[in-house]
């Protein structure tokens, strides 16, 4: 078979996939406070993407936009906190599942009735034509997906390690109540995990939009995906996630080529299944021990 | 608690019924939410123009008594079950005059059955998939109640592969979607290959899901193949994908395909690379004749539009509802069974948009559903879009629909 | 007696009255529309009976439910349009193909809980649907499979046949799942969903029980899959969605959980919703009531003090924002998921039990049922059998072994337990007793070494196997199943009472051992001083009572060799007192015991020989007085004695 057909097919599908690990990234941070994460993470993608587009219809240049998408990002994620997930934790159960599937649900039919059911273009200063690259078309778009990727998730780790606040993440996931004695406001942590996957989730939508059109069901293709690369990496491996993601957007890519577009999905779906029935705590992450 | 829910909903329906009697109750039905949406709500807000004009002046005749239109509005959202739900509902109600609507031909195969199992009139438009009509005529269906008023895809396959031999291609691939209507357009236009004398070398066949936003495994597999035209059967979101695809990979080839390549959702999404697609049209919005001009001003005022989602959508919705209308005017009555009779034998000239109408159904032959299709090769045209809008591929078109406006009708 | 027979009537009548309501409707009836709700209705019912199974019993959230309607309708239309089979083999075939493949997804997911199960189930239904989509040769793909109505042993069947047949079904589901939730494997659902370690160590084994309620349930989404398919008569895969799966939770958890009722409520309210939301006045009426429920409810639970202000308050913005919504809005149809999403979120946050679980409460008062009466005890010679208290060595350890990476809980032990001793097992805390004793009931695997049950080696590892050869435990940190009642907690456990053969149970002829099993645990109640608690709910029992609880439920297993661990934690002291009657009595009965305790008292009273761990190895071991005297036991609990102070 042609090799730069197949690099071509491998290097687009890894860009995407980089969205997917961000995404996965998303579901991490509010994992590691809470061991919950955010079922409508896809609808958060959504939502703030929508917003940034009005933003940038209302005349914001670009530059400003994106403070604004995040910042709006980031509210979203601690009214999903507040609303889906809360109660769930106080009470200690899993209630959070279905409730943030609901709000998600909520958030999905207010984003059709407000911005339409269509898909819409997303504005970008970044040029779309494409160079070559060691033989392989790329566009600058795609790059930047690399870059805004990159340096979230880098800036996020620094904080986590950095800071006293990020140790309290781990804090708080580790034991609740214990943290609570020792001063920590779980609450405020799980809520400050929360805003931050809510802007993770903001960029993710800001960077891919411009590839992919905005559309309420933008997020639903791309949040199974995230998924598998979350399960897969294990939910506590931090930088794992861009591995493993690479990998599947690679894998996806070469699926549609070799099996027909319709079969895209299945890579991921399988592994992720595959990753569930051996490795639940995944390829990075740590396996736990119970304790009785 | 459910019980008393049902009850209710049942009293709602009778008395709702009992209400309606001093008017001509229609149906309009299609998607209004989704990838098709342009051309459903184009349709409805087409349709609901027309009704609009003529409550104004009082209503139909409709045996001496002025009866005004009445709509009911279901959105099938594009989808084959809620086309079979609607189906169902709308066969339930007792006095319907007609229906008029459908996109989608998946959802005219899950829905339509109903009604003409109850023999209820049916214009279908704009849905061009063979498949709607070609139903009945396997079937052998001796009497059917169902319309259609749009250029089938018949028609469009034979255009789309003359353009591509007069624009001397030799090799072409064909992406369609994976749903009725692009099955079938793909089927079509292998049939008019053969047909037009296989002048045209197929050199790689392709298919995409609804939703799918990436279709460069596709493309590249056509590119490699040596395609020097894309012949597309798809809806609007993912005809768009195909077009940034293409522009992404370098291809150039122009794009030919089915009638949703007007729609707004494609144009906006493939901005400048959808320019120079080919597509063909049944009503370009250009001011070329006084009816024309007077139906797009109205749309553009009446829904705040700048350009309609959908031209073709909302023409033929608009002259759809002129022949219903005619129709209860010769039968005298609100009963479909009557004004199915009148719409297969309409004696005086329907004045709409997109021509006269003069004539055109006849009564039911089961070997030959053209009997129940409105549109002949001479009332389309090739559209092209151009910088946002669609226009005129060939200036003789323009010439002959202009200097058309009062004469030809079929 | 004459309570049970009014509640027997109660129940039972309403059931069948309903049942003959809702046959009689074609009679009735003419219009088709109407028919189709009311057929819809019974196939939903089958469908989400299917998903309680999970959802409800098994509490986990299911998502590929969905999937298995499309499977099944596939199966039942390609049977017919493919294989030219009947309408009965397809009916056959869809739930039987759906149960299998249920078990298959139930294996990988059956290890996982809450958010990994519940994606586990989302990829299986986003991948049924893309086989479904791609395999176009097979399915006709995106386009559409017709499937026609064939004549069931000649006879065509019209609207009203098909709506008596899925009614028919829905009755005889009805029945079957009532009687397999009320038996042993309802409560083993049950009990695996609240404590799946100690359902293990119970001996139900959780592995299966997990994959055959999951694969019941998805046959029965198969089955109404058949019934659906020949209802509409026309499949594209993109009618099983997630859209689908939510409303089908919707259903579920509004309806009421754990209830058939519930279901039957549920699929009521999804038929419906359509109608509902298509005419406005209908809508504001039902939203307007639904407010001025969650208002009501919310001023209860706030002036009781039984709901916290987020509880309370949040179903009334959320019901408001409906009110609110149905007045304002264009058109409600466009607004459909909002709508859904706002009303399961205020049931699954304001009503948690359901509109079923709430009636269900309400009409128990209104009509006074009492619960059913039980039994009289069994005596408890019939239910506990008699060891030999021989002396001989029943549990051996030999150099047992048990690492965490790098810390070594258990160093090498080596320790024998004889039979009708009563072994003590202390030491101060992380010496690894716990750890021990985990091991030796198989919750953990042994780094090295053996565990000998009458010199034979025990099953490593799985506390299951462990529990079948006569060992028994109880927990230091609680593992009661907790929503179960006292009795239901006891008769999950119970050893060699349960021998009728499931098909017999669908049937519902089981009574006779139900009774039987119940007055075995009443004795086993009775022992432990709950008899009068046997209907409370495990949860609400006083933390005495739960200690206590836990000890009756691991002597249903009628053990050879009974674990308990920390019994007495947190007792105070006339429960503690109490606690040790209860196993001077067990002892008396020839029971072997090893005790795991901090009160040295109740070590002093009970234990014929004492162990002391420290830091994963033997320091001491002997008769209680002896081992509490010795300097390395006191040592390690309190700490060398320092020179200087004594001199000063």
């Amino acid at each position: 078979m042609d090799f730069s057909l197949i690099a071509q097919m491998v290097v687009s599908g890894a860009f995407m996939g980089l969205v997917y690990a961000l995404i996965a990234y998303g579901f991490q941070l509010t994992y590691a406070t809470s061991k919950s994460i955010n079922f409508g993470q896809g609808e958060l993608v959504m939502v703030s993407a929508f917003f940034s587009l009005t933003l940038t219809d209302w005349g914001l240049p670009y530059w400003l936009m994106v403070p604004g998408g995040l910042l709006f990002g980031a509210a979203m994620g601690l009214v999903v906190e507040r609303a889906a997930v809360r109660l769930a934790l106080e009470q200690k159960s899993e209630g959070w599942i279905l409730l943030s599937i609901i709000l998600g649900l909520l958030f999905f039919s207010t984003a059709e009735n407000i911005w339409g059911r269509d898909d819409r273009p997303f504005p970008t200063p970044i040029p779309a034509d494409a160079f070559k690259f060691l033989g392989v078309d790329i566009t600058p778009l795609e790059v930047s997906v690399a870059v805004g990727v990159l340096s979230i998730m880098g800036l996020i780790e620094l904080f986590k390690r950095k800071t006293l606040l990020g140790k309290a993440f781990e804090a708080v996931s580790a034991d609740r109540d214990a943290a609570e004695l020792m001063g920590i406001s779980a609450t405020r942590t799980v809520m400050l995990s929360y805003g931050l996957s809510g802007l993770v989730a903001a960029v993710a939508g800001i960077l891919v939009s411009p590839i992919t059109t905005v559309g309420p069901t933008m997020a639903s293709a791309l949040i199974l995906k995230a998924f598998s690369v979350a399960v897969v990496a294990g939910l506590d491996s931090g930088f794992g996630v861009v591995l493993v993601g690479i990998f599947l957007g690679a894998l996806e890519s070469l699926a549609s080529f070799y099996l027909g577009s319709g079969w895209r999905e299945a890579p991921g779906l399988v592994l992720l299944i595959m990753a569930l029935a051996i490795r639940p705590t995944g390829i990075f992450g740590q396996a736990a021990i119970r304790k009785v | 608690m459910k019980k008393t829910l049902l009850a209710a909903a049942l009293f709602g329906l009778v008395v709702g019924s009992a209400l309606a009697a001093d008017t001509v109750k229609i149906a309009i039905t299609g998607p209004f939410s989704g990838g098709s949406a342009p051309m459903g709500a184009s349709m409805r807000d087409g349709a609901k123009l027309a009704i609009a004009e003529i409550n104004a002046a009082g209503g139909i005749d409709v045996g001496g008594k002025k009866m005004k239109f009445e709509v009911i509005e279901r959105d099938d959202e594009a989808k084959n079950d809620r086309g079979a739900l609607i189906g169902q509902e709308l066969a339930a109600m007792g006095d319907l005059s007609g229906v008029i609507g459908s996109v989608n031909t998946g959802v005219v195969l899950a829905g339509d059955k109903y009604l003409q199992e109850k023999g209820i009139t049916k214009i279908i438009t704009p849905a061009a998939g063979s498949a709607s009509m070609t139903q009945w005529s396997k079937a052998a269906t001796p009497d059917v109640s169902i319309f259609r008023f749009a250029a089938h895809d018949g028609i469009q396959a034979a255009m789309v592969v003359e353009e591509a031999i007069n624009r001397k291609f030799t090799k072409v691939a064909i992406l369609a979607d994976s749903t009725n209507y692009g099955v079938s357009g793909r089927d079509d236009l292998l049939d008019q290959i053969k047909k037009q004398g296989g002048k045209l070398e197929v050199v790689s066949t392709e298919k995409f899901n609804i939703g799918d936003k990436d279709m460069t495994a596709q493309l590249l597999k056509a590119k490699s193949a040596g395609a020097q035209a894309i012949l597309i059967w798809g809806i609007g979101p993912e005809l768009a994908a195909v077009a940034n695809g293409m522009a992404k990979i370098g291809m150039k080839d122009p794009l030919i395909g089915g009638w949703p390549l007007s729609m707004s959702n494609f144009i906006d999404n493939a901005g400048k690379n959808g320019d120079g697609t080919l597509m063909p049209q049944t009503f370009i919005e250009e001011p070329i004749t006084p009816k024309a001009k007077a139906f797009i001003e109205a749309y553009h005022k009446t829904y705040n539009a700048t350009r309609i989602p959908s031209p073709v959508s909302a023409a033929q919705g608009y002259d759809a509802v002129l022949l219903f209308a005619a129709a209860v005017k010769q039968a005298k009555s609100t009963d479909t069974h009557k004004i199915k009779e009148a719409l297969e034998d309409l004696k005086d000239p329907v004045a709409g948009v997109i021509t006269v109408w003069r004539h055109p159904f006849s009564k039911w032959n089961p070997t030959d559903e053209q009997t129940h299709e409105a549109f002949r090769r001479d009332q389309v045209v090739m559209g092209m879009v151009q910088d946002g809008h669609v226009v005129f591929a060939n200036d003789a078109d323009r010439t002959r629909l202009t200097k058309a406006a009062g004469g030809k009708g079929k | 007696m004459k309570g049970n027979w009014k509640r027997f009537f109660l129940v039972r009548g309403a059931e069948v009255a309903g049942l003959a309501l809702l046959a009689a409707v074609p009679l009735a009836v003419t219009n088709p529309f109407a028919l189709g709700l009311l057929t819809l209705l019974a196939i939903y019912g089958i469908l989400l009976i299917g998903l309680d199974v999970t959802v409800g019993y098994l509490g986990q959230v299911n998502l590929g439910h969905a999937a298995f309607l499309g499977i099944g309708a596939y199966t039942a239309g390609l049977t017919v349009t493919t294989l030219g089979g009947g309408m009965p083999i397809a009916l056959v075939l869809a739930p039987a193909l759906c149960f299998i493949l249920g078990g298959l997804l139930a294996l990988p997911a059956l290890r996982l809980e809450g958010p990994q199960f519940a994606l586990a189930t989302l990829s299986f239904s986003a991948l049924a649907t893309t086989i479904i989509n791609e395999w176009e040769s097979l399915t006709q793909g995106a386009q559409g499979l017709q499937v026609p109505r064939p004549p069931i042993f000649g006879v065509a069947l019209d609207a009203p046949d098909f709506y008596w047949l899925c009614l028919a079904l829905l009755a005889l589901v009805w029945m079957t799942m009532r009687n397999l939730l009320a038996s042993r494997w309802g409560r083993a659902f049950e009990a695996l969903r609240d404590s799946p370690i100690a359902t293990d160590a119970m001996g139900v084994g959780t592995y299966r029980h997990k994959v055959i309620a999951f694969a019941l349930g998805s046959s029965l989404g198969g089955l109404a899959g058949g019934l659906y398919a020949f209802n509409f008569q026309y499949l594209q895969p993109q009618s099983f969605t997630y859209e689908l799966m939510v409303i089908l939770l919707l259903g579920v958890v509004l309806g009421g959980r754990k209830s058939l009722w519930g279901a039957f409520v549920g699929a009521a309210f999804i038929v419906l919703l359509p109608n509902l939301l298509s005419n406005r006045l209908l809508f504001q009426i039902f939203s307007a009531i639904g407010l001025t429920a969650a208002v009501f409810a919310a001023g209860r639970g706030l002036a009781k003090k039984t709901t916290q202000p987020f509880q309370a308050l949040a179903p009334v913005v959320a019901m408001g924002l409906l009110v609110g919504g149905s007045l304002l809005v264009a058109n409600t149809e466009d607004w459909r998921k909002a709508i859904f999403a706002l009303m399961l979120f205020s049931v699954v946050v304001g009503l948690p039990e359901g509109i079923m679980g709430f009636a269900a409460q309400l009409l128990t008062r209104l009509f006074r049922i009492a619960p059913p009466s039980l039994p009289a005890p069994a005596s408890l010679e019939s239910v506990l059998p008699a060891w030999p208290a021989t002396g001989e060595p029943l549990l051996e350890l030999k150099h047992l072994k048990r690492h965490f990476g790098g810390v070594h809980a258990v160093d090498g032990i080596s320790l024998t337990v004889r039979a009708g001793h009563v072994h003590g097992l202390i030491g101060p805390n992380g010496s690894g007793k716990s750890t021990a004793v985990n091991v030796i009931s198989g919750l953990y695997a042994p780094s090295g070494g053996e565990v000998l049950l009458h010199g034979k080696a025990l099953p490593e590892g799985s506390l299951f196997k462990v529990a079948g050869h006569g060992v028994a435990r109880t927990f230091q940190n609680l593992q009661l199943f907790g929503e179960l009642s006292a009795i239901d907690n006891v008769m999950v456990a119970l050893k060699d009472v349960f021998r009728v053969p499931l098909p017999l149970i669908l049937l519902g002829l089981a009574d006779a051992e139900e009774q039987r099993a119940r007055a075995a645990a009443l004795a086993l109640l009775d022992l432990v001083g709950l008899r009068d608690k046997a209907r409370a709910r495990a949860k609400d029992l006083t933390y005495g009572a739960q200690r206590f609880l836990e000890i009756a439920r691991a002597l249903a297993r009628k053990p050879e060799l009974l674990i308990l661990d920390e019994p007495a934690a947190g007792l105070a002291h006339p429960d503690a007192a109490e606690l040790v009657k209860i196993i001077r009595r067990v002892h008396d009965l020839g029971v072997t015991i090893i005790l795991i305790e901090h009160h040295m008292d109740v070590v002093s009273e009970l234990c014929d020989v004492v162990t002391v761990l420290d830091g994963g190895k033997i320091i001491a071991e002997g008769p209680p007085d002896t081992v509490k005297r010795n300097p390395k036991v006191i040592e390690a609990y309190l700490g060398a004695v320092v020179e200087e102070e004594k001199a000063a």
